[in-house]
């Protein structure tokens, strides 16, 4: 029942993750962060096969934060996404390929735009205004095709999220429970309560 | 001791009870504004192997009614049988022919009294309604129904139907500028569409070809308007003063 | 169960023909004539032939289910988004048209909406057949419950009728759900029935494969005192979602309001018009199209820093 969201602003991108760790029909965890940090402007969230996830993103988390001591800049979003979907698509093409989804929320500071890719674990990359994997998707696209705006202000935007978080929580039959939420605009990252 | 040959008989065998077949072919009908069309083509298959060059698919049921069956031909030929058998009863009590929308109705209650051992064929009925109108109804093996404009079934239906969504409902089509869409096509150009249909089909589809049956059914006081001369036609009509049966028989290619 | 096998399939389940020769014996006096228009209600249920095989629901599986097995010759129509709710001013009965067979469009212009009688509507997902058949069958039998009590039938009661009925058959292999909408008594009411068995009363229901979509639009715009014209652009608002969102819906969607006085037909609306155009000048529209890209066109993200003043 894993669920994540993400969607952009007017000069932001928010994602959020829920926090439950499931092992069949076991909850393991309750405050898990599946949000990784990747550099001072790029957040990624994750989900999928149990181990590849945590796995993968501090694959990916090292070797960007590798790129920025090499070069003294980070990879801008669209790099970013481009580098990580050659890694997916990479292993995919050997016998231990990584199941993982991921959401991938910058913000460049060059072009001062945010960006949103939605990645799925065959290699698909996608730029979108927003996104959601899991089955909390089957709610929430619509629900964003209907209330998402790209110029709304933070408070609108998480208002947006609100309605995701509510209505996966209102027809879901298990109940993701809680939600990471991070966001990330000009200023850098930064994690909000909702 | 068990004999060699009877090795068969000595482990439990599986069998399952298979009824059905696919014999291929493809139906369709167009409804006018007074008049309705029903075409089929006679080639009866199955697998790669062509059975017969004429086996009909189209059947006349009463003066203002004709029936296409396409899938199993031997549970069409059935269904049709007991359809005509109804259709004859319903004559003696009431001395008259069955409506239309009658016929529909009970074609619908026959599939589905076979919901659990269903009449593997797609039915289109088409004919002329007690207002005089062109109809066509489309039904599924199992009896849902829906009267439309026109439908295509059987092995070309997604090479001729999306054919017939251009060409009859102009989906796609943007009229000229000041025009719009007529909503009910003259019958030559009707017949010309498809004829256009099953030659193309035949071209694009193994189980489709060797004849054409094309029945028309005119709405009472229309006549022909000048296509009486049309090669193949042969009226059908038994009873005078009434709608008007035409059946018009064409070659398609036999390879 | 065995006992609803038994009373169709006859007492040798071992005879291959049995059946076959069963249904020419069946014919009731009713085939000849109308009996006064009786003449199918004369004999209670109808009768069903069965194939002659030990377990005819897998005998239907087998020929019939194109979820297991896309090879099956017999294609029923399958994919819908259907939904129906409550609210202050009545009844909201919104459905898509179209009907798949696999991938292939088999219909973009089926009736979803069965029209019971003019205090009933019923909506059709899963088999095509099952519901119009059964939804016209309980249209019969409120007919005949307003001619024995002389008033009409609760919509409670109808949709008791219709659930009762398909649990009679369960296992057999239908396939409906279906939402059974009017007004009664007791002011306007839905429930939701499937051939489960399982019967709900409630508010607001989306059934079928774009249910999800539906659902993700409707509950957030959903309160008890919308008023009519809010409801009804709901109601298409919700469908287009789904419409647009899964692949097996689409095409129009038929939109009906159930008031005090019975249903009435608000209109058909093309779901690539309502993305493009929206409604047109209907009560509620909002005078674009619902595309995400006709809504938000010349819509930015980007925040360029403003230019420093001049000083």
């Amino acid at each position: 029942m894993e669920t994540s969201f993400a969607l952009t602003g007017k000069g932001y991108v928010i994602v959020a993750a829920d926090t439950t760790a499931i092992r069949s029909i076991v909850k393991m965890q309750i405050d898990q962060d599946k949000i990784k940090e990747l550099s001072p402007h790029l957040l990624m969230a994750y989900s999928g096969e149990p181990g590849d996830t945590v796995q993968f993103a501090e694959y990916v988390e090292r070797n960007i934060r590798l790129y920025q001591i090499r070069n003294l800049y980070p990879l801008r979003p669209a790099a970013a996404a481009s580098w990580i979907r050659r890694s997916i698509a990479e292993t995919l093409r050997t016998r231990n390929a990584y199941s993982v989804n991921l959401l991938l929320g910058g913000y460049d500071t060059s072009s001062h735009t945010p960006n949103l890719y939605w990645i799925d674990y065959m290699g698909t990359v996608v730029e979108v205004p927003f996104a959601a994997h899991g089955y909390g998707s089957y709610f929430a696209l619509s629900l964003l095709d209907r209330y998402h705006d790209p110029e709304a202000s933070l408070e609108e935007g998480l208002a947006t999220l609100k309605r995701c978080i509510d209505e996966v929580s209102k027809r879901l039959v298990v109940d993701p429970g809680k939600y990471k939420v991070k966001v990330v605009d000009k200023d850098g990252i930064r994690e909000v309560e909702i | 001791m068990i004999m060699p040959d009877m090795d068969s008989l000595a482990h439990p065998q599986e069998r399952r009870f298979n009824p059905y077949t696919e014999n291929g072919g493809t139906i369709l009908a167009i409804a006018g504004a007074d008049f309705s069309v029903i075409a089929g083509d006679t080639r009866q298959s199955e697998g790669y192997s062509i059975q017969t060059r004429y086996a009909p698919k189209v059947f006349r049921l009463t003066d203002r009614a004709v029936l296409a069956v396409n899938g199993f031909a031997a549970d069409g030929n059935m269904f049709v049988k007991k359809v005509k058998q109804r259709l004859e009863w319903y004559h003696h009590a009431h001395a008259k022919d069955m409506p239309l929308r009658a016929i529909a109705r009970l074609i619908q209650t026959m599939l589905y009294a076979r919901r659990f051992f269903p009449y593997y064929v797609y039915n289109i009925l088409g004919g002329i309604e007690e207002d005089g109108t062109g109809a066509v109804y489309s039904f599924d093996p199992v009896g849902s129904y829906e009267r439309e404009a026109c439908r295509a079934a059987g092995a070309a239906q997604s090479l001729v139907q999306p054919f017939l969504d251009n060409q009859i409902y102009f989906k796609n089509q943007e009229a000229a500028q000041g025009t719009s869409h007529p909503s009910h096509l003259p019958l030559e150009t009707v017949l010309s569409i498809v004829i256009d249909s099953f030659t193309s089909a035949t071209e694009r589809h193994i189980e489709v070809g060797d004849g054409l049956e094309i029945f028309i059914a005119l709405s009472k006081g229309r006549t022909l308007q000048g296509m009486e001369s049309i090669r193949g036609l042969q009226e059908l009509t038994v009873t005078e003063d009434g709608e008007r049966l035409f059946v018009m028989r064409r070659d398609l290619k036999k390879d | 169960m065995n006992s609803i096998l038994q009373r169709y399939s006859g007492s040798n389940a071992g005879g291959l023909s049995k059946s076959t020769i069963d249904e020419d014996n069946d014919f009731s006096d009713a085939m000849w004539g109308s009996e006064a228009g009786f003449g199918t209600l004369a004999k209670g249920v109808p009768g069903f032939v069965v194939p002659s095989v030990p377990d005819p629901a897998a005998f239907l599986r087998l020929h019939t289910d194109d979820h297991a097995d896309p090879s099956c010759r017999i294609k029923i129509q399958h994919g819908t988004t259907t939904l129906a709710f409550r609210f202050q001013g009545g009844v909201i009965v919104a459905v898509d048209s179209r009907a798949t067979a696999g991938s292939y469009v088999a219909s973009g212009t089926v009736k979803k909406v069965i029209e019971i009688n003019p205090y009933l509507l019923g909506t059709m997902a899963g088999g095509a057949a099952d519901c119009q058949y059964w939804e016209t069958y309980l249209g019969m039998h409120c007919r005949l419950h307003e001619l024995r009590n002389r008033e009409r039938i609760s919509v409670s009661a109808a949709s008791k009728y219709l659930s009762n009925l398909v649990y009679s058959y369960k296992g057999m292999g239908l396939s409906m759900g279906t939402m059974i909408c009017g007004w009664d008594k007791t002011g306007p009411a839905v429930f939701y029935v499937d051939s489960d068995g399982t019967r709900l009363k409630g508010d607001l229901f989306s059934v079928g494969s774009g249910s999800t979509f539906a659902y993700g639009v409707l509950d957030q715009g959903y309160r008890w005192d919308l008023t009519d014209e809010e409801a009804q652009e709901l109601g298409r608002r919700s469908i287009y979602a789904a419409g647009h969102r899964d692949a097996f819906s689409g095409n129009t969607c038929n939109l009906y309001h159930v008031k005090e006085d019975g249903w009435k037909f608000i209109g058909n609306y093309d779901i690539t018009k309502l993305h493009y155009e929206g409604p047109g000048d209907v009560a509620g529209s909002p005078g674009h199209g619902y595309g995400y890209d006709m809504r938000v066109e010349g819509r930015s993200s980007a925040n360029p820093p403003e230019a420093p003043a001049q000083a």
